[in-house]
């Protein structure tokens, strides 16, 4: 379970992004972020990845409160797949992408090699392996995006606009991986389809203030 | 440009091999190419003929860990030009024949350093000569802006060829980029560059990457590791000591 509380994050610049924020993400949940552009949706997912600190509030994951102390185990337990592929693939092969994460954690080889093999059949995508992601199309690149994550076995998984760049068999590739993750999800998006396929909640977003929270059909 | 990327990358991609080289531990491979640099530089500057015999440590290699010579030779070709302009300060200043000699030593000796360091790149992932770098307490600022620099230069690239093909297409068929447009082209470049360099550090983070760790390793140095290196010691000793 993630429990945000009175979350307040402020640019250099001053500008609030998100503002006295308090969200749950209960077990086993799906929850979609709604808003319009820098409404806070990214800001947010950055301030629970623990990319951007805190100016006030407390973000737990099980009872762990999110500190530089806590920031490795944090990480491992969330992931996050950025908006724009390219900038989590910066590897020469996708192998190593993959491996990127479970090398930082300490993982021992044998290991990880393991593990990329199991998220890469998870997600369809062996055939990407050896390949280098200047050379995929958006589609892949985004699977293999999110298998960088997952490899990580997070529990909570966290997408910045997943459906951007995507074409229609590639939205619905996607809308249908998702589905097979049993992993908790908070996802930022425009696209109100795709959230309604995917999630159980709807919460939008505005001025970096939940505005209004539902279930899709309500 | 893209054909610039994929050439830069093709030399890592060459690191994922298996043969005998790429199955040496990285440290044996770090420290011997690292000692034969040092026993290479340290002869004399009239000492051309000294230094053909140590042509075996990189033609060994590229043997044994089927580098192609041609994608090795490409990229000694860009440091050439700095050797080239180094020696011929000696063909101008030092009296002949001394200063074609000691020309032609800098030149032979760059390329020995060059193949030495294009052949440790091209057998070893790139994270693990960091890893053994890191593991011989080198400060670890110098390996970041090692790993940074790396990692970067490909996200450089991609910015230039984008930017100049948006550019290119609103330029009326001109080739180039016109000297009143590079101003503002470097410094968006520059933004832009630094923006993306941001979010991917970011990735970088949320992925478990800290300056300060060092992650393990899994192999250990095992005997043919210790052999291989102590073999190119021995030779490198031999021939900056007995020579031929």
């Amino acid at each position: 379970m993630l429990k945000l509380q009175n979350v307040t994050v402020i640019y250099p610049d001053k500008t609030k992004a998100i503002d006295n924020l308090s969200f749950t993400l209960n077990a086993g949940e799906n929850v979609a972020l709604l808003g319009d552009n820098g409404a806070g949706k990214t800001s947010l997912l950055l301030a629970i990845a623990g990319v951007l600190e805190l100016a006030e509030g407390t973000i737990e994951i099980d009872d762990m409160q999110l500190s530089k102390k806590t920031l490795n185990e944090f990480r491992k337990r969330v992931g996050l797949v950025f908006q724009n592929p390219d900038d989590q693939l910066f590897m020469p092969f996708i192998y190593d992408d993959i491996a990127f994460g479970c090398r930082n954690f300490g993982m021992p080889e044998e290991q990880i090699e393991a593990r990329v093999e199991e998220t890469l059949s998870q997600l369809n995508i062996s055939h990407l392996r050896n390949r280098s992601s200047l050379k995929l199309s958006c589609g892949e690149k985004r699977m293999a995006a999110i298998a960088t994550v997952l490899a990580m076995n997070p529990s909570i998984l966290m997408f910045d606009e997943p459906t951007a760049y995507l074409d229609q068999k590639a939205r619905r590739l996607l809308v249908d991986t998702l589905k097979n993750l049993q992993h908790e999800k908070i996802i930022a998006t425009h696209d109100i389809a795709f959230a309604t396929e995917v999630c159980d909640r709807m919460v939008i977003l505005k001025n970096g203030r939940v505005e209004n929270s539902a279930a899709p059909n309500s | 440009m893209k054909h610039r990327i994929h050439e830069l990358n093709a030399l890592e991609q060459l690191s994922s091999g298996d043969t005998f080289i790429h199955r040496l531990h990285p440290m044996a491979k770090l420290l011997s190419a690292v000692f034969f640099i040092i026993t290479v530089i340290s002869h004399d500057r009239y000492a051309l003929m000294q230094l053909i015999p140590y042509v075996f440590y990189p033609t060994l290699l590229m043997a044994l860990s089927e580098t192609p010579y041609s994608m090795l030779l490409k990229r000694f070709m860009v440091a050439f030009p700095f050797c080239f302009f180094a020696g011929m300060s000696n063909l101008i200043f030092v009296p002949a024949p001394y200063g074609v000699i000691s020309f032609f030593t800098i030149i032979f000796r760059t390329y020995l350093c060059v193949m030495a360091v294009l052949l440790l790149v091209s057998t070893t992932p790139f994270f693990e000569i960091a890893n053994s770098l890191r593991f011989l307490k080198i400060p670890n600022i110098f390996i970041v802006i090692f790993e940074m620099t790396y990692r970067y230069i490909c996200v450089l690239l991609e910015e230039v060829h984008s930017m100049y093909i948006a550019y290119s297409l609103r330029s009326a068929g001109a080739k180039g980029i016109k000297m009143r447009d590079m101003g503002s082209f470097a410094g968006q470049l520059l933004l832009r560059s630094f923006d993306r360099a941001d979010r991917i550090y970011n990735a970088m983070k949320c992925r478990g990457y800290a300056l300060h760790i060092l992650p393990q390793n899994g192999r250990n140095f095992m005997l043919k590791d210790f052999i291989f290196f102590a073999v190119v010691c021995f030779f490198c000793i031999w021939f900056r000591f007995k020579g031929i």
